[in-house]
């Protein structure tokens, strides 16, 4: 499935037009740009900023902690006067027979010292005995079958003198809504300690002052804020702070190490779960934090991000158009004027285009229509030249002199000869002349190239008689090999005409084919007056007539083989000539044919 | 009776010439035939023609060449070429040097004839002019340098009873006359003599008869060979073979 997609999604982007393929780089680009920031940014940057109200967070509960230790040693202190006061003393140690003078006093004592001190609830001073004196600005229901509780009182007897806190005095206090209503009123944080006689250290009774729970809330109430919440837990995990606390504090595990936190990854915010164990007092004050992402992102950074993308899109928009202007644009341009070979028409591009690579590339291009321009010319020369040469051959042999003559011949022969050497001589010009023409074709078979230079040369010998004999050697079965037609005749017709006759003896006009090193020899030897070595040299280049034949016939060999090689001419002077035409034999068209070693 | 020779390479031509055309009914003679130009312009002289015709292609001296040089020696010399080459260029070059008549082959009787009767009107109103004159006898002790000079100068190919003349400062049918007289033999023929002369030693020496014909001023050796073998009786070939 991810291979055909993957291969579809090629097959669409190699579809895509150059201009388009560069637009959706870009988008691709620009994508990773923003993702790469953001992930940077949140790994980074919110890593720092987490660290940061990691540090805020400790330092908010350790400062609600100093608060509430401030409150409580306002407590104790105030404790401490309670207990110190002789009215209270002398309570404490009367028998329980005495009166009420002495508790109206000892009330009066406390009452007096309580209005010293905000927040303070109700003040309880228990002799030994059970009995006790109260003050306070409210009413408060004591329960003391609760107080007489061994359990209650254990912690309060190994503190030794210090305080114990405890909410609704651990069940024993309880705040009275109003003075008709039964139901309680706000709970309230009882701090209890025991008084014990300052000279004998002998325990006296029993102190309990009462602090409504919202002294606590005081401690943290500027710190609180929607997304910040704190509250109070005692050392036995229950939950001290009275009003809206989030479930996630609530359910937060306590455990004894004096400071922990802990932070809770979300995908768009973090949550910090933080407590502390405030020093000397049984309490531990607990945070929860939420920093959202939007707080993370100030406002500085997010507009220089803005800023930034502006920045890239603008750069890519800027890229992209100096890409069109100057790539694509010319490109289309240049490739819509070469549209015009498709139509056959080889027309050079003439684009004003910078000169740059792509001006280059229609430099190049136009070179490169010069030169097939040149080859196709170079082509079209070459075939006309080789119907020219072709033509040339034909007309100079089919130019009736040969024939006139011949007729002239035939005439003499008719009035002095046999009829039966008339027809003889007739048939063979007819014979060569339906060969010599030969519809027209351009290759020949050797062999009947060979039956031409026959019958060519039996109509010479009626001319000029017992001026040559002729002689042919042909390998048999290179007979059927093509050559290009009439390459042997104009050959045989120079060995004639300037070679044997020239000579005044009766020469030998010798034709042998053979194969060697997968080159067919063409040999035309006639021990005729040769050639010199200039004439030799001359031959090819020389403009006269007389080498007009030759001329021709090599430069079609060269044409139709393609290869310059194709002669060779061996003379001595008085002696004899040798035309050797090399074609270069091709393998397919070997069949039976056997290398024979001349 | 005017007097015709035909010059063409092949004897066919030059025998269908002689046996189609009824020369004596035109009052004509054919007096000789050659198978070259060199052939002709060497036995011209002798043959003495009113009309010639003449081939254009052929080996060493073409129709052309042989014409220039035949007009030049005898201005009232009738030229017939006939060729089998209708070529603008070649009937440009005949007008350009006095010939005639262009004939083109294959031989077609009633255009020769036409042709003939033509030609042997314009003779009939020119008169011919005889020039008879007075052999000096100062020109005896000539004819004998004149021989001391052929003998130098045989391997010459244009050596000619014309240019001789010229040099010894005669007129040339005088001169024809009194060469004769004085040794009995036609300049030409003593002229091929002393060249046949060389030949046979070349031949001795075992010199190629293409060779040795250049040597001795016939460069065309298949006149050479017919000259060598009128003189000596013998093939040049045979006599090589010999040594």
């Amino acid at each position: 499935m991810v291979p055909k997609i993957s291969l579809s999604f090629k097959q669409w982007f190699s579809s895509l037009k150059l201009k388009q393929k560069i637009r959706y780089l870009f988008l691709f680009i620009l994508s990773i740009y923003l993702v790469f920031y953001l992930v940077m940014y949140c790994f980074l940057f919110s890593g720092y900023m987490t660290d940061y109200a990691l540090k805020n967070n400790r330092n908010s509960l350790m400062a609600i902690g100093s608060n509430l230790t401030a409150e409580l040693d306002n407590i104790s202190d105030m404790s401490k006067l309670i207990m110190a006061n002789n009215e209270v003393t002398h309570y404490l140690k009367s028998s329980s027979s005495l009166g009420l003078r002495y508790s109206q006093n000892t009330v009066t004592a406390i009452f007096d010292i309580m209005s010293a001190y905000d927040n303070i609830y109700s003040i309880f001073v228990f002799k030994s005995d059970g009995t006790y004196v109260h003050t306070g600005r409210g009413i408060t229901l004591v329960d003391k079958e609760i107080m007489d509780g061994p359990e209650w009182r254990k912690e309060i007897y190994e503190k030794a003198g210090g305080y114990v806190i405890r909410l609704n005095g651990g069940g024993a206090f309880t705040m009275k809504r109003g003075p008709f209503s039964m139901e309680p009123g706000e709970p309230i944080l009882s701090f209890i300690r025991q008084i014990n006689d300052l000279n004998t250290q002998e325990t006296l009774g029993m102190l309990v002052i009462n602090i409504p729970v919202s002294i606590l809330e005081g401690t943290y109430k500027d710190a609180d804020k929607t997304e910040r919440k704190f509250c109070y837990y005692d050392i036995n995990n229950n939950i001290l702070s009275q009003g809206e606390v989030p479930d996630k504090l609530k359910n937060m595990n306590v455990s004894d190490s004096p400071f922990d936190q802990k932070v809770i990854k979300n995908l768009f915010s973090e949550e910090i779960l933080s407590y502390y164990h405030i020093p000397d007092i049984s309490m531990v004050i607990a945070g929860y934090e939420r920093i959202g992402y939007e707080q993370i992102i100030s406002k500085e950074t997010a507009w220089m991000l803005i800023f930034i993308l502006v920045i890239t899109g603008f750069a890519l928009v800027l890229i992209s158009a100096f890409i069109s202007v100057y790539i694509t644009t010319p490109i289309q341009r240049l490739v819509q004027s070469m549209g015009s070979v498709k139509s056959g028409m080889f027309k050079r591009v003439s684009l004003s285009l910078p000169d740059d690579e792509i001006g280059h590339l229609k430099d190049s291009y136009n070179d490169m229509l010069l030169e097939i321009n040149h080859l196709i010319n170079e082509l079209i020369d070459k075939e006309k030249s080789i119907q020219k040469a072709e033509l040339e051959v034909l007309q100079e042999q089919i130019k009736p002199h040969f024939l006139y003559n011949t007729l002239d011949t035939i005439g003499y022969l008719a009035l002095e000869n046999s009829a039966e050497n008339v027809y003889d001589a007739l048939e063979t010009l007819g014979d060569f002349y339906r060969k010599f023409l030969s519809r027209g074709d351009r290759e020949i078979s050797i062999e009947k190239e060979i039956e031409i230079v026959k019958d060519y040369l039996k109509l010479q010998k009626l001319r000029y008689e017992d001026v040559f004999e002729d002689a042919y050697e042909v390998q048999e079965d290179l007979l059927e090999v093509k050559i290009p037609k009439l390459i042997l005749q104009p050959l045989v017709e120079n060995s004639l005409y300037h070679g044997v006759r020239l000579k005044g003896e009766k020469g030998i006009i010798k034709i042998s084919v053979y194969l060697k090193d997968d080159i067919i020899h063409i040999v035309v030897y006639d021990n005729g007056v040769g050639m010199s070595k200039k004439q030799i040299e001359d031959i090819m280049t020389s403009d006269n007539n007389k080498s007009f034949g030759f001329k021709g016939t090599i430069e079609r060999i060269r044409y139709y083989y393609n290869c310059e090689d194709v002669y060779e001419i061996r003379s001595i002077e008085k002696e004899y000539t040798e035309v050797d035409i090399k074609i270069p034999f091709a393998r397919g068209e070997k069949k039976d044919v056997q290398g024979n070693d001349y | 009776m005017y007097r015709v020779m035909i010059i063409d390479d092949e004897k066919a031509i030059r025998s269908l010439l002689r046996i189609t055309i009824d020369w004596e009914e035109l009052g004509m003679k054919v007096v000789g035939e050659a198978s070259s130009g060199i052939e002709a312009i060497n036995t011209i002289e002798e043959l003495n023609p009113d009309i010639v015709f003449v081939d254009i292609r052929m080996p060493f001296m073409d129709g052309i060449e042989f014409s220039k040089l035949a007009i030049k020696r005898y201005p009232q010399l009738k030229i017939i070429v006939l060729t089998a080459f209708n070529e603008f260029e070649y009937a440009r070059q005949c007008i350009g040097i006095g010939i005639c008549e262009y004939l083109l082959k294959p031989i077609v009787r009633k255009e020769i004839k036409k042709v003939l009767q033509k030609i042997k009107e314009q003779l009939d109103a020119e008169e011919r002019q005889e020039c008879d004159e007075e052999i000096p006898v100062s020109g005896l002790s000539s004819i004998d340098k004149i021989k001391d000079y052929l003998h130098y100068n045989y391997s010459d190919s244009n050596l000619n009873l014309t240019k001789v003349a010229l040099k010894f400062g005669f007129n040339a049918s005088y001169l024809s006359r009194a060469f004769k007289n004085e040794t009995g033999k036609s300049f030409v023929n003593y002229l091929t003599e002393c060249r046949m002369e060389k030949a046979v030693q070349l031949a001795r020496k075992g010199k190629l008869m293409c060779e040795a014909a250049e040597e001795v001023g016939i460069p065309d050796p298949n006149y050479f060979s017919k000259c060598f073998k009128k003189n000596t009786g013998k093939n040049y070939s045979e006599l090589r073979k010999k040594n």
